[in-house]
Order: structure tokens, then C-alpha cells, then sequence
């Protein structure tokens, strides 16, 4: 049944909207500044047992022989994981296209430097880190595929034997006369980018407490669980087990940002507790094991791509080559991430023709995964620059190529070549207020000013599209099925009109409980203090899917409207009964309150109406529970399967934003300052103002790591080099820029409340503003970055090859 | 095995005595043994500054520091802010709620405790200050603006609560 | 990542503790000194060190001082790096010793971290070193047959060794007066601020008639031990403070490092630029501060 929901706030029944779209203090916080928030390393159960991975110090070898007698001699350690445990008890990973998973615990070959050789499960953890010192385990070193050209490369070393190759997949999508446009065009724009490692890295890593009963051969996993009910039933499968015997319990969450890699370390720490006779086994993976082989690594990428674009300016084609490595299996949706660009392949821009062209390849890196933004941050740094590069090519400014390319406010819905439906937007409006807030003109001055005394000033105006609130038919475009993703809310009423809301997702920083708690207090006009909101273990929720894909302020937002309508429907039952057997719709829900449409002055509250539900039967009309609860799942509408070129409708929202940033680079050091940096976005309604502007401004920093720190160095033998803090540079409160923001609304008109996807935001801008900016400073010497990070080193020995370095 | 060693701690004003194996951090003693799970643990290396609690008044990474080095010494934790009475927050730790200076929360406790010693000795920090005394503690969730937003408001309102100069 | 076992102790006197180390040595024990172990603890909970056992100087409290002798400044080794940073005497008598502490780490490092800890561990990036080479300070090491005093040249031997027997502890570091009128400098460059540095600059100069005399640059982060660069300051030495001059020296400074550290984060070159330019920089800073 297709629900009507309110286009708008002010359609709430209320005549006042007092929290949805204002600045709300968030009802988690109270909780996080006071330490008492129940990360899951808080959790402490009887007898519980603590967990330590042995892992691989080589990038690819076979394993001879795993000698654990020493460790499981050792006092105070209970149970030792063999790979001859997991052969019998565990699957490989189902999340990868079929062949190119890996098991939790390697078996008969190594693959990856931090791949799990073995696991001890002991009285405490310095134990059981004492205990896997003492495993022996014999190698046979292989030679390993460094990077992504090497695994093309004929007579490459092949990590999947049975394939006999490394790539994993090679598709072409090709959308409309990509050929003709190119060859029809006035200038083509041609250029290779190198988007290194990085990712989500989490303050708090990974972690989980299982435990398996033995008697009824099922699971508990408790943990920092994104994705609960998707995580249960691929526990389900890669442990032999029916998915209604896994049962997740997650728990709030220090960040996730799509990083948190548990598979392993959740079956692992399972089939301990197995070996373990059912003792809850612990396993808290610690920095060096997240940067290692945690979840933290994405986005290892070569491009060559161009533009074609006409004599005025106008952009008709992009044509896009990703050569994508992968690391050493795909188990973490890299396929998808490949394509999640096609839900904006093309930007802001009306092009008429593109094509992309992908090469995923396994290596032996280690496994990349989501983060972020998943495929597009580096799509988008790759398109933003060829723009500049046409618009220095052209003499055009940065900011009236994108003008002049712009898909309008009257032609949306808009259908992008790749298929994808943009819902809204008014990309010039954006644009124009944001060279407003940054005085452009005056900007470009200081530039010039700067560049007469020598000095590398640039300056970028960079615009991108955010996909949000993904659909199943995005994991379908690459052939990976089933993934469908509701998200459900039960909201009840307690016998004194207290709101309690069960969601199947926790907290991870976005602020999605005081979304639901909004959202509910505006519907029945109740304080907000008096709607709980709390998440439950995957036996007791309704459908969900979590965080992911920016959704889930959209999709609790459908939900918690769709409960609170369904009781709506029961409390004009109840009362209408009560008022005299009116029917249902002579009364209405207006700030609180069921009243006669007819004479306003007779009513009752929603208290007293959940109250009469509960405690006075006789009152009921006939047939009626009494159980004022109501449970809805949302899912977005008008989703499609995808054509033979991938096209769907895919993502159902489409944000946008435009950031200018003014940096300089220092020719003695190569550093590069941000001097200024302006945002003005674009995501429809503000459900909690306070935490999209956090949403931004926390994107932006993850941005400038992306585009000036962070990056994971392997050596020429697949080694790892990065592997600690002191290494690995998530940027401070030195290094990120207090951004000047502001916004406009153009409110979704396919989404509840007119609010879009914006979770992921400025990580897809940011580091392709920062780079243009940065190739703005170097313009005068004719030379581009076009590599990340940009550190301080890369941009200096550019420098030095055309003599401009001091 | 080594031997281990009686230690004795004063936390958040209670004095805790324990036999303490000497590897053990001050981080998981405060976590593990004292079950005050408001001290977080992020790198276990001394970068994030997750674990900062107050050491004898200062704040310091409680990774790098042995619970037994912590003997005779008194360290103040996340959960010695709050009024144990009315459970009143500490105004720094009502200031970052207000300005919205955290998202997941993780890294706040320790936010939070270098900010209580940061103002304890610069009721008016300016932004340089602010970034100063809270340079070694990672967020990678808010983009550092509204921790700055919240420490100026938590000075704001200590200066007030303390009354004219 | 917890540290592998090891035994404790916390010695209350400078005294006890050399008795245990002597104890330990001759058991044949690998000890190891914890002097605030802002260095040392990450490297326990890699298992990176491995200790048999830890002497902890913590409790020392004869050790935590800094006080003016004469017109020299002694800081005792367990005086910690935030007393160096809140010392009015050293602010004052000693503004590059101080501009250094404030460059170490962050407050938290700072708040636990000594200054002895400092100088013990030296690490090739630490800061403390290349002032010590600068302005001569002289170690001072208390060892079974008593106190002994080290100039800093002869103190640092490479990667994170010193020239400290196994049974001695280094007690003070002394500064000796910093002349009115000296320029000074210290600059570093790290990715991060507060990282440890890439490379780093440490300069002292005097004007004469308007030309600089007593030049003396040390370099940290681009050998095994912080450095001297004497052929950057012979060409420095007598010449007038011009911009000229200071980039001729600093082209100097940068080519005399002799085979600088190569690392994930920095090549063998890109040190010797880092040098250049905070050479360039320091010199012209400490010139503009000189009298």
C-alpha cells in the first residue's frame, strides 16, 4: 500500500511544527558527553573470553602447516581457531561475486599482509596476544601483486588459482553516442588521475562479543553492527547456520563512515566461542589491526579520462577508464562501489553521451572497503578537474563552464545518461549564493594580487551531486541480488502516553534517533522528552537494513510517518467510538489532540486515547486490539530493475553542493595552506539543521585527509607501510578549515518531508575542491596535481620537474 | 607471569586498591578492573588522545601510562564530572551538547577532559588556545567547528557561574 | 596490542634505582629505564620493546626540578615537559630551549613526558637534541662510581642510543647561559602539527657590525642523531645578514646533510629541501632577534 506522506513540515498535524527542520539539542548526547554510552567494549558478559588474531606477515604465501600445541598449552588460554576449524565449520564470504571470497581464517594460502592465519581465545587479552606468539606456522613464500598494473600484467602471479586470472570483472557501460560525440567535438580534455588509499578509520575500531549455545546451535553476535539484520544473515550463511539462529545485537557505534570491517573478526570470535564450549568470546580489533586488514582501506583507483565538449564550452561527453584495485578479495561490495557513480556519473551536468569503462583486479593489498561517499569522491575528482582543465583550456572561469553546463531547475526529474533520476535541485541558485557568501570577485583579486609577488594562490568552484537513499536495484546493477533495504520503526504508546520508537539500526553519529523522536513528537504533538527512541537486537525489530547509502534520515523519517499515521487511523477509531460512533473521518489529529472536525472543542488527547486503548476495553469499538502500537517499513518508491547498460532509478534523492576554497602552496615546501573555504548545499529539508551542517563540516575534514594526508603505502612486495597513527594522518584540529556555509532548500518531492540523503555530503566535494584549487596555484607553471593526497612531498617534486620549487 | 603489584589509585575522589599486573594501561585498569567505561581506547599508541583522562590535574593519554605509574596519583575521569547527587553534567560536558560538539561520541570524553583543564587555568581561551590545548585529540566526525563552538560556550558560562572578575 | 609481560619497579632514589639496575644487569636481564614513556609505551604495547624488566623513575622526586645555578639552568631529568613549558626561568633565560618544548608533541605528550626522557630516547626527529648540539648543553649521568658530565656532542650515538652506560641514569641536563643578544630560531616542518618533524631547523647566531659571527645550525629528523651543519655555518660566519647570504647558507645547509633519512613520508631530497628552507627561514628569523 503506497502511503501519502506530508510533501512538507508544515503538512504535520500541528499548527505549529516545534522540531522538525529547527535546531534540536539531540536526545542521544546526554548518554555520549557522560561516558555512560554502551560502546561495545563496554560490554562484560559471564565467563567471557578474549580474543587475538594471528596474522599473516606475507602478502601471499602458501601455509604449510599451523602448529598451535605451544598456545593451547599455555595458561589461561581456553581455545586456539585453526584453518583446519574453519575448513570444517565456516564458508567463504558470500558478499563478493561468487569465487572471490575468502574464508574468516585463511585456508591454505595467504593473501594478504594481516590476513588471519589463526585465533586464540583466552582468559584476557594480553594472554591471548601471548598465546599466538607462540603458534608456529610455516609458509611458502609466493611472489605477490603489488598493484593493479602488475596484476594485468602478463605472467602476473595469480592469487585465485582457479580463475586463472586477477581481474574480477571487466564491463563497459556505454551510454548514448559516446564515439560520435567525441568525434563531433571542438576540444577534448584528456587526463590520468591516481586516487591512493585511504579510509574510514573510525576512532572506535571494530569490535564484538558472540557466543554460540551449543544446545541450540545458534548464535548471538553483539557488536558495533552498521547493518544488524544484513550482518546476521551473511553470519548465516558463511557459518552454516539458519539466519533465524544468528541473532545481532548492535550496539552504539564510535563512527563507522562504512569502514567497519567485522566479517572476520565476528566469525572468528564465533567460532571460538564454539571451540570454547559456548563461552562469549570478545574480539576488539585494536588500531593496528584496522589499519592492517580492518575495514579502513578503500578507494585504490587509476584513471584515464576526457571530456568533449563544444567550442562555447558545452560539455557532450565524458568518457571515463577505472582500472580498480581491490585488494585481495572483493568481500565488501567493491563491485558496487565501482558502480554507485552511475547514480551521478555525470555530475551536474546535462552530457549528452559518457562512457565508463571498469577493470577490477585483485591483488595482494589488503581488502579495500566501503567509506564514505562509497564509489563517487573520486568519480567526482576526476571530473571536476577535466572541467577546469576545459575551462583553462577555454579561457572560461571555473564557475561559468559549470554554469553554462548545468542541468535547470525546469527540466527535473532529470535523467542522467546513466540512467539515474536526479528528484530536484537548482544548481545556479546554489552556485550563485555561494560566490555571494565567498565575494568571488574580491577572491579573485586577492589571487591576483597574490600571483603578481610570486606566490601560488588558486582558487576552485567545485560542484557535485550526492546520491542518497540507495535502493536494492544499486547492488542489482553489478549482479549482486537480494540486498533489499527497508527500514522499519514501531512506535507504541504507553498507558500514560509516554512514545517508545524500536528501530533496527544504533547510533553512529548521525543523529537518526532524534530524527524519529522529532518526527514522532511533531505528528502528536508531544514534548519531545517524551519519546524514547531505542534500537533492539534483530529477533525483535522490524525490517531494516541501518546505515548506508545515505538513507536512513529519509527512510525512518517514511517509517516513523507511516506508524504514526497507521495509530492515527486506530486513535480516529477510538475516539470517533467513543464521541458517539462518529466514523473515523469526522475526527482529526491536530497538535495533540483527536477532535470532532465538526465541533473542535470535543476531543481527546493521544494520551488519554492510548491510555482508553490500553486500560478500558469496554470502550473499544468492536473488533478493535487494544495495543496502541503500529509498526511501518519504508522503502523508497518507483525503484526498477536495471537495463542491460545498468540504467535504473537507483538512488532516489540527488543533493547537491558547490564549495570554494582558496589555497596557497608554499614553493619552498611544497605544503599547501587552505586560506578560505566556502559551502553553500543543497539537500532539501533540514530535518535537524544542527546535524547536517555536522554532517558537512565532519565531511569536509574527512575530505582534506583524503586530499592532503592520508594516504596507505604498500612497498613494491604488496607490504604494507602504513600501519600505525603515527603514519596514517586523520587530520587535527590544526589541519581542517572552519568552513563559511550556507544553504538553500529545494525539498525533495519524492520523499517524506521533502528532506534528501545527505549523510555522506561534503566527502564527495572536498577533495575534488581542494585539488582545484590547488591546480589553480600551479596554473601559472603549467603544471597539475592530479594525484592524492597531495602532500607537502608529491607537490614539490612537481614543482622541481618545471624549476619552480625555492 | 610477573609479579604483581598493589597499587593504589584515587579515581573521580574514590581511592581503589588493586593487585595490578604491570603491563596493564591506566586505560584498561579504568575500563576493565574500576568498570569506568567512559574512558575510551582508539589507538593504544598515543595519537588519537581517546583515552585522555586528568593525571594529577593534566590531562594525559592513558594508554601511555601504566596503571601502576598511576600509584598515589589521582586521575579524574569522564564519570568524575557529573554532580553524583542530582546527575547535573559538569557545564563543558551540557556546553558540547548544546553546541552540538559531537556526533558519534566516541572521542568526546576526552575532548571534554582536556577542556575542563584547559579552562580550569584560561577562563577566555581564543581560538588559537583552543586549538592548542586540544591539538592532540582526534574527532573524525565533526570537523573540529562545533567542539571549538562548545568550548567557547562552556567558558562562556563558567565565567559567568564564577560572576564578574 | 598489549605489551608483553615484564617486571616493575619504582625506585624512590636515584640511588636504588642504579643499585637495581646494577642488580639486573648482572642477572642478565634486559631493563629498561621509564622516564614518563611517552616514547617508550607505544612501543611496549606494539611489543616492539620487550623489557624483562621496567625501572620507573617516576617516583624520583629529587629528580623533578628546574632551577637557575649560577647563570646556568639545571633541569633535573624527571622534570616534565610541561613544567619546561609553564617555567618562568626558562621562558625567560632560555627562549630557545622553550620555544622547543612548546614544538614537542602535544600537551598531552608534554603533561606526562619528561625532559631527561627526552634526551634518553633520542630520537633522530626530537627536537631537544639538535638545541643541545646548538647551545651545548651538557648531560650530566649519575652511575655506580658516581656523577659524570657528557657534552651533548659526544651524548647522542644514533637511532635512539646514547652514549649512557647500562647502569647510569642521566639526572640533569644543564644549560649554560643563553648570551643577551643571541638570535635564535627553531623551526620544523611535520604533515601534521605536533607530528614529529620531517626535518627541523635549529639556529643561533650573533651580529657584529652588522655581520654574523658564531653561527650554529642544528638539524633533527634527517640523520640518525641530530646534527650540526658547520660547512652551512662557515658560510654564514662573517658575512653580512643578507637575505643572499642566508639562502647561499641555506643551499649549503641542505647539500652538506650527509645522506639524509628516507621514509614513507619523506625521500633522501625532499629532507634536503626541508633542510634548505628551514635553514633559510631559522636564519633570517634568528637575525631579525639577534642584537
Amino acid at each position: 500500500m503506497a502511503r501519502e506522506f506530508p510533501r512538507l513540515p508544515e503538512e504535520l498535524p500541528t499548527s505549529a511544527v516545534r522540531y522538525v527542520g529547527k535546531e534540536v539539542r539531540r536526545v542521544e548526547d546526554p548518554a555520549l558527553v557522560s561516558g555512560s554510552a554502551p560502546f561495545i567494549d563496554n560490554l562484560q558478559l559471564p565467563g567471557m573470553l578474549h580474543c587475538a588474531i594471528l596474522r599473516s606477515p606475507h602478502a601471499h604465501a602458501r601455509v604449510l602447516k599451523v602448529d598451535a600445541s605451544a598456545a593451547e598449552a599455555l595458561e589461561g588460554v581456553v581455545a586456539v581457531l585453526t584453518p583446519d576449524d574453519v575448513k570444517r565449520w565456516a564458508n567463504a564470504h558470500v558478499t563478493s561475486p561468487p569465487g572471490w571470497g575468502t574464508h574468516c581464517i585463511a585456508i591454505d594460502k595467504v593473501i594478504y599482509v594481516g590476513e588471519p592465519v589463526a585465533a586464540v581465545a583466552a582468559t584476557s587479552r594480553h594472554v591471548a596476544e601471548d598465546a599466538i606468539e607462540l603458534i608456529d606456522v610455516d609458509y611458502e613464500v609466493l611472489p605477490a601483486v603489488a598493484s593493479a598494473p602488475a596484476a594485468i600484467a602478463p605472467d602476473a602471479p595469480v592469487l585465485f588459482e582457479e580463475h586463472g586470472t586477477n581481474v574480477i570483472q571487466k564491463r563497459v557501460y556505454t551510454w548514448g553516442e559516446v564515439d560520435r560525440v567525441f568525434r563531433e567535438a571542438d576540444h577534448v580534455v584528456t587526463a590520468s588521475f591516481r586516487w591512493n588509499r585511504c579510509g574510514a578509520n573510525p576512532t572506535e575500531t571494530f569490535g564484538c562479543v558472540c557466543q554460540w549455545d551449543l544446545t541450540d546451535n545458534s548464535l548471538v553476535c553483539h557488536g558495533s553492527y552498521q547493518v544488524p539484520g544484513f550482518w546476521g544473515l551473511a553470519r548465516s550463511f558463511s557459518l552454516n547456520l539458519p539466519a533465524n539462529k544468528v541473532k545481532v545485537v548492535s550496539h552504539p557505534m564510535g563512527g563507522g563512515f562504512g569502514g567497519k570491517g567485522g566479517a572476520r573478526g565476528t566469525d572468528i570470535a564465533a567460532l571460538l566461542s564454539r571451540k570454547a564450549g559456548g563461552l562469549p568470546v570478545k574480539y576488539i580489533e585494536d588500531r593496528m589491526e584496522c589499519l592492517l586488514a580492518g575495514g579502513s582501506q578503500s578507494w585504490d583507483r587509476r584513471y584515464e579520462a576526457s571530456l568533449a565538449l563544444k567550442a562555447d564550452g558545452t560539455i557532450t561527453g565524458f568518457d571515463v577508464k577505472l582500472l580498480d584495485d581491490q585488494g585481495a578479495t572483493t568481500e565488501t561490495y567493491g563491485t558496487i562501489s565501482v558502480a554507485k557513480p552511475l547514480a551521478a556519473f555525470t555530475g551536474n551536468y546535462r552530457i549528452e553521451a559518457a562512457r565508463y569503462d571498469t577493470t577490477l583486479v585483485v591483488t595482494n593489498r589488503a581488502p579495500v572497503a566501503p567509506y564514505r561517499g562509497y564509489g563517487p569522491p573520486p568519480h567526482f575528482l576526476v571530473l571536476e578537474n577535466l572541467v577546469d582543465m576545459a575551462a583553462r583550456k577555454l579561457a572560461l572561469d571555473p564557475a561559468d563552464i559549470r554554469r553554462r553546463n548545468y542541468i535547470r531547475p525546469e527540466q527535473f526529474p532529470y535523467t542522467i545518461p546513466s540512467g539515474n533520476e536526479y528528484d530536484s535541485g537548482d544548481y545556479e541558485a546554489v552556485l550563485d549564493k555561494v560566490l555571494k557568501l565567498a565575494d568571488y570577485a574580491a577572491l579573485r583579486k586577492e589571487q591576483a594580487a597574490a600571483r603578481a609577488e610570486g606566490r601560488l594562490v588558486g582558487i576552485s568552484v567545485v560542484n557535485t551531486v550526492e546520491p542518497g537513499v540507495f535502493d536494492w536495484n544499486a547492488y542489482a546493477t553489478v549482479g549482486v541480488q537480494g540486498v533489499g533495504v527497508p527500514e522499519g520503526a514501531r512506535v507504541s504508546f504507553d498507558v500514560l502516553g509516554n512514545i517508545t520508537i524500536v528501530v533496527g539500526f544504533n547510533l553512529q553519529g548521525q543523529g537518526q534517533f532524534t530524527v524519529a523522536a522529532q518526527v514522532a513528537a511533531d505528528y502528536f504533538g508531544v514534548d519531545i522528552t517524551s519519546v524514547k527512541v531505542t534500537t533492539a537486537a534483530t529477533d525483535a525489530t522490524p525490517p531494516h537494513f541501518g546505515q548506508g547509502g545515505s538513507r536512513v534520515g529519509v527512510a525512518i523519517t517514511g517509517a516513523v510517518l507511516g506508524a504514526c499515521q497507521k495509530l492515527e487511523a486506530d486513535f480516529k477509531r477510538v475516539v470517533g467510538h467513543i464521541m458517539g460512533g462518529l466514523p473515523p473521518d469526522a475526527i482529526e489529529l491536530m497538535d495533540g489532540r483527536l477532535r470532532v472536525k465538526a465541533n473542535p472543542a470535543m476531543g481527546m488527547t493521544v494520551a488519554e486515547v492510548a491510555g482508553t486503548m490500553l486500560g478500558r476495553s469496554d470502550l473499544l469499538p468492536p473488533g478493535m486490539e487494544p495495543n496502541p502500537t503500529a509498526t511501518s517499513v519504508w522503502t523508497a518508491p518507483g525503484r526498477n530493475m536495471p537495463d542491460e547498460e545498468g540504467r535504473c532509478r537507483s538512488y532516489l534523492t540527488a543533493a547537491t553542493a558547490t564549495h570554494v576554497v582558496m589555497v596557497e602552496v608554499d614553493r619552498g615546501t611544497g605544503h599547501t595552506s587552505i586560506l578560505k573555504y566556502f559551502i553553500v548545499d543543497d539537500c532539501g529539508t533540514r530535518l535537524n539543521p544542527a546535524s547536517v551542517e555536522g554532517q558537512l563540516q565532519g565531511a569536509v575534514a574527512q575530505g582534506v585527509g583524503a586530499a592532503l594526508l592520508e594516504e596507505y603505502v604498500y612497498d613494491d612486495g604488496a607490504n604494507p607501510l602504513v600501519t600505525t597513527f603515527v603514519d596514517y594522518l586523520m587530520p587535527s584540529i590544526h589541519e581542517v578549515p572552519i568552513t563559511r556555509r550556507d544553504h538553500i532548500v529545494t525539498p525533495s518531492p519524492v520523499t517524506p518531508l521533502g528532506a534528501k540523503g545527505c549523510g555522506e555530503g561534503a566527502m564527495h566535494t572536498t577533495p575534488a575542491a581542494i585539488t582545484c584549487a590547488i591546480n589553480d596555484a600551479l596554473a601559472p607553471l603549467g603544471i597539475e596535481m592530479t594525484e592524492t593526497p597531495a602532500t607537502a612531498q608529491r607537490v614539490w617534486m612537481r614543482l622541481k620537474e618545471v624549476g619552480a620549487a625555492r | 607471569m610477573t609479579t604483581r603489584q598493589r597499587t593504589r589509585v584515587t579515581v573521580n575522589g574514590r581511592v581503589y586498591e588493586r593487585e595490578v599486573e604491570p603491563r596493564v594501561t591506566l586505560a584498561d585498569f579504568l575500563r576493565h578492573d574500576l568498570h569506568l567505561g567512559g574512558t575510551h581506547v582508539g589507538c593504544e599508541h598515543g595519537i588519537c588522545g581517546v583515552c585522555t583522562v586528568l593525571i594529577d590535574g593534566l590531562p594525559a593519554r592513558s594508554c601511555l601510562t601504566l596503571a601502576v605509574q598511576a600509584d598515589g596519583m589521582e586521575v579524574t575521569t569522564i564519570e568524575g564530572l557529573r554532580d553524583p547527587e542530582t546527575g547535573k553534567l559538569h557545564p563543558v560536558q551540557q556546553a558540547f551538547v548544546d553546541a552540538h560538539g559531537l556526533q558519534c561520541g566516541f572521542c568526546t570524553p576526552a575532548f571534554i577532559m582536556s577542556t575542563v583543564e584547559l579552562l580550569r587555568d584560561n577562563p577566555d581561551p581564543d581560538d588559537e588556545a583552543i586549538k592548542e590545548a586540544l591539538g592532540g585529540n582526534l574527532c573524525r566526525c565533526t570537523g573540529y567547528e562545533t567542539i571549538i563552538a562548545s568550548v567557547r560556550l562552556a567558558a562562556r558560562r563558567l565565567r559567568e557561574q564564577s560572576g564578574p572578575a | 596490542m598489549k605489551a608483553a609481560s615484564f617486571d616493575y619497579h619504582a625506585p624512590p632514589t636515584v640511588e636504588s634505582a642504579i643499585a637495581l639496575l646494577q642488580r639486573f644487569e648482572g642477572e642478565g636481564l634486559d631493563t629498561k629505564l621509564l622516564a614518563g614513556g611517552q616514547s617508550l609505551m607505544p612501543m611496549l604495547n606494539m611489543r616492539i620493546a620487550r623489557p624483562q624488566v621496567l625501572v620507573d623513575l617516576g617516583k624520583i622526586e629529587a629528580l623533578d626540578y628546574i632551577r637557575a645555578e649560577g647563570e646556568a639552568i639545571a633541569i633535573g631529568s624527571m622534570a616534565s615537559k610541561r613544567a619546561a613549558e609553564d617555567s618562568p626561568l626558562l621562558r625567560e633565560q632560555q627562549p630557545l630551549f622553550h620555544a622547543a618544548t612548546l614544538l614537542i608533541g602535544h600537551r598531552q605528550i608534554r603533561n606526562r613526558g619528561t625532559v631527561g626522557g627526552s634526551f634518553a630516547h633520542a630520537d633522530p626527529a626530537a627536537e631537544y637534541p639538535a638545541v643541545a648540539l646548538v647551545q651545548d648543553i651538557r648531560m650530566r649521568a649519575q652511575g655506580p662510581n658516581g656523577v659524570r658530565e657528557i657534552a651533548a656532542s659526544d651524548f647522542f650515538v644514533t637511532f635512539m642510543t646514547t652514549s649512557l652506560e647500562a647502569t647510569e641514569i642521566l639526572v640533569e641536563v644543564r644549560l649554560p647561559p643563553f648570551r643577551p643578544g643571541t638570535g635564535w630560531a627553531i623551526q620544523e616542518f611535520a604533515k601534521r602539527h605536533g607530528d614529529l618533524a620531517l626535518a627541523g631547523i635549529a639556529v643561533t647566531l650573533r651580529k657584529a657590525n652588522g655581520r654574523c659571527e658564531d653561527v650554529r645550525i642544528g638539524a633533527f629528523g634527517v640523520n640518525a642523531t641530530a646534527v650540526r651543519l658547520p660547512a652551512a655555518e662557515a658560510a654564514l660566519n662573517g658575512q653580512s645578514a643578507t637575505t643572499e647570504n642566508f639562502a647561499r647558507a641555506a643551499a649549503v645547509a641542505g647539500e652538506s646533510v650527509a645522506e639524509p633519512l628516507g621514509d614513507v613520508h619523506a625521500t633522501p631530497d625532499y629532507r634536503r629541501q626541508l633542510v634548505k628552507v628551514l635553514t633559510e627561514r631559522c636564519l633570517a628569523e634568528a637575525a631579525a632577534r639577534a642584537a
